[in-house]
């Protein structure tokens, strides 16, 4: 269908999808869930070979307290941000709350879950996806709680005097509980099973999709990948407000050079998980 | 028995030998790789003995007279008494480690030698936390590590729990800094923590909390070091929140895996990675 809807010149124009405040928060969540899993992981899996080889490689096991301590910081920092960030949007109506183009889930995520895996079996086309797919309200949102339970019981760990101040002491045993498993449970989600792929991995965007770096994207791939949003905004009269001039060559391939730098870093990142969670299994 | 001739000093009266060159008479036949093991009644002993290993241990200077204080000659007719080891094992130790020993003495493990446990339970001896010819240095990292260890061997399962604590895994790591059994429970003068001298009973326990967490108030206390969250004796809240997530854990991994392997599945049956943008 979408071949169909012309936009006038759409070769020299791009569909911005994310401000650069976004982007911001996504560097602050990326950066900071490297160097906590670099520091964390060990812990959890302390009698794997490779887990003092990484502590030691970061300075020993204070050094990898402080780095894990500052990285908690930037965690906070993005969740703040995040949570203004909602704040305003709903305060100031910037725009849709309960809509198929708005990060809240509905009823058309578990139709599109439905279609999916439709389309996944050979039984259906692919369904025609919004602003938002429902993956990609699972990550946003399990991220959100996520870094909620993950920090609550982190900052407990760092302040036990304080917590206990208030807490009866087995809420120290809680948090030890939550923090070692929310950490397994996101380093899998986000490194192994969900969002390398579903975000970078899966064919439309393979090897990585540059967008959450530049915020862009061309705009035939834009009306191709979202073609549910493409068709509101155009009903809407809306799609001015996100389809802008290409930007200059010198700035796609400055953010095609930090999309490959952090390629690499996320194969990093995915390969020393799956080193240290399975090397004990095998030797 | 007699297995070797007795050295001549012994047979004439000369005046007995600098103690390095006792020990060096010693490892003649005890360094030897064919030596066996004796019974004793604390259990089989190994008689062979590592030079390097021994001369790195913190005893290593002392010769071996120092603590086998029965040998002044003929020492072979002493090997058949087995008395010996246990004797070597405890109270030679106090010779040089008198304020330790005094303290063990009172301590739980000292009242088992005397008394015996209710159970049956044997009671360590010096050498069984500290070791023998391979005397750990104490103020070393590796041995606070195995720390842990030792005393696992008697109170099995207790160092697991220990080690999946924050304490545990840091020390495991190399932060000597942590805490292990020793420094919560008591190293020589360890007693029951339902003695009410114990380092864990209630009026001692924030003192002892309070050593490393000076800011620790009464409800830091129960902090529960010995817990396995997923065994049915955890606090319900612990279990609750631990089967959970093993629960969530298992579904999102599950489920996630299958979806991304299915759109794989997709993409390479409709030639998506092949074409520039996936369409």
């Amino acid at each position: 269908m979408s071949a169909n809807i012309e936009v006038p010149e759409r070769a020299n124009l791009v569909y911005h999808r994310f401000s650069a405040f976004h982007r911001f928060n996504h560097y602050l969540v990326m950066i900071s869930f490297f160097g906590l899993t670099l520091t964390g992981i060990p812990l959890k899996f302390k009698t794997s070979y490779w887990s003092q080889i990484v502590m030691d490689a970061v300075g020993g096991v204070a050094a990898a307290g402080f780095i894990h301590r500052a990285m908690a910081v930037a965690n906070i920092l993005y969740f703040v941000l995040e949570v203004g960030y909602m704040a305003w949007y709903v305060a100031a109506r910037k725009g849709p709350i309960f809509h198929d183009d708005s990060i809240v889930p509905g009823k058309k995520d578990w139709a599109d879950m439905k279609g999916m895996f439709r389309w996944f079996l050979g039984k259906g086309s692919k369904p025609l996806l919004s602003r938002f797919t429902y993956w990609e309200k699972f990550d946003f949102w399990a991220l959100f709680a996520g870094t909620f339970l993950i920090g609550g019981s982190g900052l407990m760990m760092w302040f036990p005097e304080a917590t206990t101040r208030i807490l009866p002491g087995v809420a120290l045993n809680v948090a030890l509980v939550i923090h070692s498993n929310e950490a397994f449970l996101a380093v899998g989600v986000i490194f192994i099973f969900v969002h390398f792929f579903s975000a970078h991995g899966r064919p439309e965007s393979f090897p990585a999709d540059e967008v959450i770096f530049s915020g862009y994207l061309p705009v035939e791939h834009y009306i191709h990948d979202r073609p549910e949003e493409y068709a509101n905004r155009l009903k809407a009269g809306t799609l001015h407000e996100v389809v802008r001039p290409a930007p200059t060559a010198g700035r796609r391939r400055f953010f095609r050079a930090v999309t490959t730098v952090v390629t690499l870093f996320a194969f990093l990142a995915a390969s020393y998980t799956l080193l240290l969670v399975l090397w004990p299994l095998v030797f | 028995m007699l297995l070797f001739a007795a050295p001549g000093w012994a047979a004439d009266g000369t005046a007995a030998p600098d103690p390095a060159d006792f020990s060096a008479r010693c490892l003649t036949c005890h360094s030897q790789d064919y030596l066996g093991t004796v019974e004793s009644s604390q259990g089989t002993r190994d008689l062979h003995i590592d030079p390097d290993a021994y001369k790195a241990s913190a005893h290593g200077l002392l010769p071996c007279n120092s603590c086998h204080t029965g040998f002044t000659h003929d020492p072979h007719q002493m090997v058949a008494n087995g008395e010996f080891f246990a004797e070597t094992a405890g109270e030679a130790c106090r010779n040089c480690h008198d304020d330790q020993f005094e303290m063990y003495k009172q301590s739980y493990h000292g009242e088992l030698t005397r008394e015996g446990g209710a159970d049956g339970a044997k009671a360590p001896l010096c050498v069984d936390c500290h070791g023998a010819h391979e005397i750990a240095q104490v103020d070393t990292l590796e041995y606070k590590q195995s720390i842990a260890d030792v005393c696992g061997q008697c109170h099995g399962g207790r160092e697991d729990s220990f080690l999946d604590t924050y304490h545990g895994k840091s020390l495991t790591l190399g932060r000597e800094a942590s805490a292990t059994c020793v420094d919560c429970h008591g190293d020589h003068i360890i007693l029951p923590v339902s003695n009410p001298q114990s380092m864990l009973s209630q009026a001692n326990i924030l003192p002892t909390c309070q050593q490393c967490h000076p800011e620790a108030t009464q409800k830091f206390t129960t902090f529960l070091v010995h817990v396995k969250p997923t065994s049915l004796d955890a606090p319900l809240v612990v279990l609750l929140v631990a089967v959970g997530y093993l629960a969530l854990i298992v579904c999102v991994f599950s489920f996630g895996g299958i979806h991304t392997m299915l759109y794989i599945y997709r993409g390479f049956k409709d030639g998506l990675y092949s074409r520039k943008g996936g369409h």
